[in-house]
């Protein structure tokens, strides 16, 4: 801990508390696993910018089906990029600190592939698709669930989720929470 | 949809037609540019423009852009309506209308605003680059200056957040296998570590057992420590003359561990066993005073508060977990949406796993689609075929009940057996043997029906969901019912009351001190389950997962492949709690030797998961399965009281051991402490149970029930009004939305040919 100390002046530790859902501790935590990504680049520069297949590489990025839309939700530069604020960023949102409409907004950025702010009819064929990985549903199954999914939650029948919508099975769904959740 | 929807909706009557674009840019000055955006693209997109359709990111940067120096303050407005997330809506609006108000950002904010301002940007879901610039706007606001007792509470609020960091930091690292609970959630995802973090709560409900129970019994005994009784004459009452016999009883020169094991000989003289705790009263004379502290008194009231606060424990748990599962009852519907959108677990960071995962939500939105279909199938099935499923059903059900009486049988003949065997032999391991015997039985009835009821419940064609209720509900009913055969086997060696002048009833066979005989009984079948387990999880487990590792043959993987079965293994464990349950009153050092065993199965368990098996085929979602460990938990516990409940109340305590001696019934020591408090007590609570109380009160608590599903009703309804007009609204605002896009086109259109015209005419003047 004592390499990651220097790199931080007491200060922008300050701001990382007050900004972030993590004490000093965890912030200084989250430096050494980003540092773990790519040890030369970030020894030098604490603060450098990680491509994003560098990103990738952290494990829980690395398997997740949204890893890439994660990656560039959170990148300043919406290009997928990360430099070290964005990867806290992230983390704060995924910390289990973090309150529910928090983690919902995110997920709503996350899953909204198109970035039209709605979750149409192919934004949520990506999501399934990305879920079900290798085991593909048939056209008339993936209609269907859509379809389903649809009657569930869009409740002014406009053909996709607007993030009101998408807010409101979220606060219903108890294990919302608990699923989007990465421990440091 | 405040402001701008509610006009629409009034000027609907008059076909707004001929409120016409003006009436559009007034109600979205700010948005001027992105509309003419939007409209080049497709004038269909405007619905993305509606205040109600954008999140908070988007209009948060949005803001950024147009009011540059208004951002922070907007939040002031918006803050209070963010704790209600249907109000989210509103303060969006909110956001919208306090951009086009002038700069707020000279208003003095007071020191409590810009603390709470500070904490709130972190919410914002915008890059650290701005937040660190909100922040420091905020600071170094031109008007925001501290002085005198504001800087104090500045000062004095930075030092409390900071004290709360270190609080919570301490405690986090005492939080309990925080790596381990990683890896497991990292492999099989959030419901098995549910189950986990299930064993940490009872062991810290454990050891909060244990310390009262060490602080109120232990702990004094060991202080006063209490002579053994040695004077009995001729004259003296039963009592005394039983316990001199019973403590000098001949110790068995056993072998240590043998007696270690059983309980028996040098242990059953120890603080362990309930006969061993005195029955005095402890007088220690402080200054003038005399200090009394009755270990009888002190030994039923800990027993009866650490049942209380079991109950209590549980019943919160569950009421959290039932909580959970009404919202999600009413939202029925819900079931796809939070397939797809919490249905993968963030935290998984293992590849196989995370296929694993895919295949599973693959195969979970597989059988969703397929219960539908099953459904229909169910309402298409004949008479005939109805009638033969049921017939089958009662069948396997019958068949279920004989095993299971047939296992009680099974139970009370082996314990019985044991017992006259037992006391025939002289051979050590004979004896040993002849102990153990009702243990062994009970554990191994419940390793092995468990496979017979699985084996049995495939040819009721019952939906997938409802199997997994079916067996649980089965396998605890079997636990259950074995220990309940067990109890009443040792109630009828127990029950019998001595002749005059002896000790103990010689004819039934009661031992000199039936509490810790009882205690005794618990202790070894504590013991032969925890040891089941190690046996089963790595000498049987173990190679077999390795068998099926490293041979791909089928008949291999047949042998060798394990699911993580989560409801065994959360019966194994609620088992063993109502065995702590049932015996701290027997042997009140049991809770802690139960500390350790929950300590050892967390690892025991821990292995079973990780390196003996593959993540299961079925979705165990943290939150459902939290409510059903709770509500086994509560079955088992009601169960394990009883019988402690009926030993307090009913059965004459043994006369030689004990703290209760000398007395009829455990409880009538309580009646006894009584009668000597002070009448003011002994006045108010017979107040209470009177009928001038009770009554009244049993009416206000019936009123106030009535008062709540009357409300709860009424809210269930409006729920579902404003459902509909929701729907409605949505209707009508895409009718609107249409006409205007046709309408915007119109004009569009229109535009254009003025200008061509326009630039027709030109032409020609030219």
């Amino acid at each position: 801990m004592g390499q990651g100390k220097s790199q931080f002046s007491e200060e922008e530790l300050q701001d990382y508390e007050d900004l972030t859902y993590f004490s000093k501790k965890e912030v200084l935590y989250a430096h050494q696993k980003f540092k773990a990504l790519a040890p030369e680049k970030v020894g030098h520069n604490k603060n450098a910018k990680l491509p994003i297949n560098k990103m990738l590489q952290y494990p829980e990025l690395a398997v997740n089906p949204f890893g890439e839309r994660i990656c560039k939700v959170f990148s300043s530069s919406r290009d997928g990029d990360c430099t070290f604020e964005d990867f806290l960023d992230m983390m704060s949102v995924f910390s289990e600190a973090a309150p529910k409409s928090v983690k919902a907004e995110h997920a709503f950025r996350i899953f909204d592939f198109d970035g039209d702010d709605m979750l149409g009819t192919s934004d949520l064929k990506q999501v399934i698709e990305r879920l079900l990985g290798s085991n593909k549903l048939t056209e008339r199954e993936m209609q269907h669930l859509i379809q389903n999914i649809l009657e569930e939650a869009d409740l002014d029948d406009d053909g996709s989720l607007s993030f009101a919508e998408f807010e409101h099975i979220i606060d219903k769904s108890s294990d919302f929470a608990n699923a989007f959740r990465i421990r440091l | 949809m405040s402001g701008g929807a509610n006009r629409k909706k009034s000027n609907r009557g008059q076909g707004w037609e001929e409120a016409g674009f003006e009436f559009y840019q007034e109600s979205y000055p700010s948005n001027d540019v992105e509309l003419h955006d939007v409209l080049q693209k497709d004038p269909k997109h405007l619905a993305t423009l509606l205040p109600s359709k954008q999140n908070r990111a988007y209009a948060t940067i949005k803001m950024r852009q147009s009011g540059t120096s208004t951002r922070t303050y907007r939040r002031q407005t918006s803050s209070k309506s963010r704790r209600e997330s249907t109000a989210r809506r509103a303060s969006t609006n909110a956001e919208v209308h306090v951009s086009m108000l002038p700069d707020l950002s000279k208003s003095i904010p007071n020191e409590q605003k810009a603390w709470e301002q500070i904490m709130q940007i972190k919410e914002l879901p915008i890059s650290m680059t701005e937040k660190k610039k909100m922040k420091s706007d905020i600071q170094n606001a031109p008007n925001f200056r501290l002085q005198g007792y504001e800087q104090f509470k500045w000062k004095r609020r930075k030092a409390l957040r900071r004290f709360d960091q270190k609080i919570n930091e301490i405690l986090s690292k005492l939080e309990l296998w925080k790596k381990d609970l990683k890896k497991i959630e990292g492999n099989f995802g959030t419901g098995v570590v549910a189950f986990f973090l299930f064993i940490k709560w009872l062991i810290f409900l454990n050891i909060f057992i244990f310390v009262l129970i060490f602080l109120f019994i232990i702990l004094p005994m060991i202080i006063f420590n209490p002579s053994d009784p040695t004077d009995c004459f001729e004259d003296d009452n039963s009592t005394n003359c039983c316990a001199v016999d019973y403590f000098n009883q001949s110790i068995s020169d056993n072998l240590v561990v043998l007696d270690f094991v059983q309980g028996t000989g040098w242990m059953e003289h120890t603080l362990f066993f309930h006969g061993f705790y005195s029955n005095d009263i402890f007088t220690y004379a402080s200054h003038a005073f005399t200090n009394y502290y009755s270990l009888p008194l002190a030994y039923v009231s800990v027993i009866v508060v650490i049942l209380l606060v079991s109950l209590v424990a549980i019943v919160r748990s569950a009421a959290k977990g039932f909580k959970h599962r009404i919202i999600e009852g009413e939202g029925q519907f819900y079931q796809y949406c939070n397939l797809i959108f919490a249905g993968w677990d963030f935290c998984i960071h293992n590849e196989k796993a995370a296929i694993m995962k895919k295949k599973v939500i693959y195969n979970e939105v597989k059988g969703c689609l397929e219960a539908e279909k099953l459904e229909e199938e169910k309402k298409n099935r004949t008479k005939e075929e109805r009638t033969k499923l049921i017939a089958l059903r009662i069948f396997i059900n019958v068949i279920e009940i004989v095993i299971l009486i047939a296992c009680g049988a099974a139970i009370f003949f082996v314990f019985t057996f044991s017992s006259d065997k037992r006391n025939e032999t002289d051979d050590e391991f004979l004896s040993l043997l002849y102990g153990f015997l009702p243990s062994i039985t009970i554990v191994f009835l419940n390793v092995a029906v468990p496979l017979i009821f699985k084996f049995l419940v495939v040819y009721e064609h019952y939906s997938p969901n409802f199997v997994i209720n079916i067996l649980l509900i089965r396998c605890v009913f079997l636990r259950l019912a074995s220990l309940i055969i067990f109890y009443a086997s040792m109630y009828t060696i127990v029950s019998c009351e001595p002749e005059d002048g002896e000790c103990s009833n010689k004819q039934c066979g009661t031992p000199m001190c039936w509490e810790t005989f009882v205690g005794q009984h618990i202790y070894k079948l504590a013991l032969t389950d925890f040891a089941t387990h190690i046996l089963l999880t790595f000498v049987v487990n173990f190679p077999r997962s390795l068998i099926d590792k490293k041979s791909k043959s089928r008949i291999a993987n047949f042998i060798g492949e394990q699911m993580f079965d989560l409801p065994k293994h959360v019966l194994d464990i609620i088992y063993t709690q109502t065995l702590c349950w049932l015996g701290c009153f027997y042997a009140p050092m049991l809770p802690a030797m139960f500390v350790v065993i929950f300590i050892f199965m967390f690892y025991i368990k821990k292995f079973a998961c990780l390196v003996n098996s593959k993540p299961s085929n079925v979705i165990h979602r943290a939150s459902r399965s939290n409510s059903m460990f709770m509500i086994i938990l509560l079955v088992s516990f009601v169960v394990a009281m009883l019988p402690v409940a009926y030993t307090i109340g009913e059965i004459r305590p043994s006369q030689s051991c004990g703290p209760f001696r000398n007395l009829n019934t455990i409880w009538s020591f309580v009646t006894k402490a009584f009668i000597n408090t002070p009448q003011w007590i002994q006045h108010f609570l017979d107040f209470l149970i009177s009928a001038f109380f009770a009554i009244p009160a049993f009416i206000i608590l019936l009123l106030c029930l009535y008062y709540y599903t009357a409300v709860n009703s009424a809210n269930r309804h409006m729920v579902r009004i404003l459902k509909d007009q929701l729907v409605l609204e949505g209707h009508d605002k895409q009718f609107l939305l249409e006409r205007l896009s046709l309408f915007i086109k119109q004009q569009q259109e229109a535009q254009k040919q003025m200008r061509r015209s326009e630039g027709d005419r030109n032409a020609a003047s030219n």
